[in-house]
């Protein structure tokens, strides 16, 4: 894949990029139809419950009833609501989690695009997300929508600082902001892999990504039993179908984008098992950060919105400058050290 | 703040282990409790025709006839010759059953009676006398002392 990237566009290699990119749009959604399936039984089995068990054989046609019945529904619009921009907002929601996806290296030969700049890149990406939800809480014209959305905006924006600062220190050991090359430094065994020397990194960043991905415990803004919703209130049928992908989208996106950074992306965690593909590894890496992220949503309750900015500017923030600071520092005593 | 988190978090995910709490009806049949209230049970040999159901019965779901007794050694004096128990406002109360003075109506544990049709629900003494399955053992309270002894 790589090297088809280097070469001159012709018809042939734009004929491959655009297969493989629709090929990848339907894995994910795909993907998307079985994480909400799978998040659904486990969340049912930690509450001592079966999840859906009966559409289709275990429930497995479960997501893809419900799709249908999202699809069908009506597509209802508020009188006095935005039009463009109420249309335009689940869009402008969807298409950076999607985008994100293309800069992340599954394994050493599997990607779509190599950037140098690839951390920068997806943060910058991660951020356009935020449009979407403050437009669908203005365009709904609907005063519970815009404080769902405003609400959003404040929490997004607040922890997208921690995610970022923690996000440097990764690339102050690495050396380097392309993916692939953060990977390659996290060779060997498993202690190698980023999240040790960086535990203070992880454990930030894991934090802010899930109050980035508005999931439980930071659900407040969508708040499926307090707000109504929140900033998607007045969206029906597909379009709000449309917010449900693109939260999962990003579920994957960032649960992917952690395995990269923190969790070592391809490698074996011991050197004597590679002969496993890489890709392997990867999956079961990312598995364990979706299953960890949806069995956090099982167990702690919801935070209420000024616990939440406090926790964002109060502790993450100063948390996450604290390990710039001590990763520079060792840094600089290694580089010293070994002359 | 923490420590309990963690916590929390192995209480989750020992749950995953758990037997599930969900009942699988009507995939499998609920066994109710014995003292279950559900459709009556009537025995016309036991019944005396005192009236005490149908003057009780809160929503007069009850109405009953009798006739002489043709037999003229029985002490009983008139025997049961219709018995319906409108069982669309039949509240399940078992004020019949805890009046009976020779329980000859009591409670059953069926409960599965829903039907496609009102007249299905009226209940007639064919149907409630064929109707034996899963009898409740406890129904008049002053006959349950004399059985058991008189005690108290």
């Amino acid at each position: 894949m790589g090297d088809l990237l280097v070469q001159p566009l012709t018809w042939g290699s734009f004929l491959t990029f655009t297969v493989m990119a629709v090929l990848f749009l339907l894995l994910i959604l795909g993907m998307v139809t079985y994480g909400i399936y799978f998040e659904r039984k486990i969340l049912g089995w930690m509450q001592l419950r079966p999840g859906p068990n009966r559409t289709g054989k275990l429930g497995l046609l479960q997501t893809v009833a419900d799709v249908l019945k999202l699809l069908i529904k009506e597509d209802t619009i508020p009188s006095k609501a935005d039009r463009p921009l109420f249309k335009i907002a689940p869009a402008i929601s969807f298409v950076p989690s999607f985008v994100v996806l293309a800069t992340i290296p599954y394994t050493d030969k599997l990607y779509f695009a190599n950037l140098d700049i690839g951390v920068l890149y997806y943060v910058a990406l991660s951020a356009l997300s935020t449009i979407g939800i403050v437009l669908g809480g203005w365009a709904s014209n609907n005063k519970y929508a815009l404080l769902g959305g405003m609400r959003s905006a404040a929490q997004l924006i607040s922890y997208a600082v921690p995610l970022v600062i923690s996000a440097v220190g990764v690339v102050l050991i690495s050396g380097t902001m392309n993916m692939i090359g953060i990977v390659e430094r996290q060779e060997g065994w498993f202690w190698n892999w980023n999240f040790l020397p960086q535990i203070l990194g992880f454990g930030v960043f894991v934090i802010a990504a899930i109050a980035e991905l508005n999931r439980s415990p930071f659900d407040l803004p969508e708040a499926e039993s307090e707000l109504v919703a929140g900033y998607h209130v007045e969206y029906s049928g597909f379009r709000f179908a449309f917010y449900m992908l693109a939260e999962y989208v990003y579920m994957i996106a960032m649960s992917a984008l952690i395995t990269v950074l923190f969790l070592g992306g391809w490698h074996a965690p011991a050197p004597f098992l590679d002969f496993i593909p890489g890709i392997i590894w990867f999956i079961l890496k990312f598995c364990f950060m979706f299953f960890f992220i949806i069995w956090l949503r099982g167990t702690m309750p919801r935070i209420r919105i000024d616990q939440l900015m406090s926790l964002g500017w109060r502790v993450l923030l100063p948390l996450s400058l604290a390990n710039i600071f001590i990763t520079a520092i060792v840094v600089e005593i290694i580089k010293a050290i070994n002359g | 703040m923490m420590k309990g988190l963690v916590k929390g978090l192995g209480v989750t995910l020992r749950n995953l282990t758990k037997k599930k709490v969900t009942y699988k009806y009507p995939d499998e049949p609920i066994k109710m409790p014995n003292r279950f209230r559900g459709v009556q049970h009537f025995d016309p040999e036991k019944c005396i025709v005192c009236n005490q159901c149908a003057r009780i019965c809160p929503t007069n779901c009850i109405s009953l006839t009798g006739k002489k007794n043709p037999d003229p050694e029985s002490k009983v004096k008139l025997i049961i010759d219709t018995f319906d128990l409108n069982f669309e406002i039949c509240i399940l109360c078992d004020l019949c059953t805890e009046v009976c003075p020779t329980e000859a109506i009591v409670m059953t544990n069926n409960f599965e009676l829903a039907t496609y049709s009102r007249d299905e629900l009226f209940k007639d003494k064919e149907w409630l006398a064929a109707n034996n399955t899963n009898i409740r053992e406890e129904n008049n309270v002053s006959l349950l002392k004399a059985k058991r002894g008189g005690a108290g």
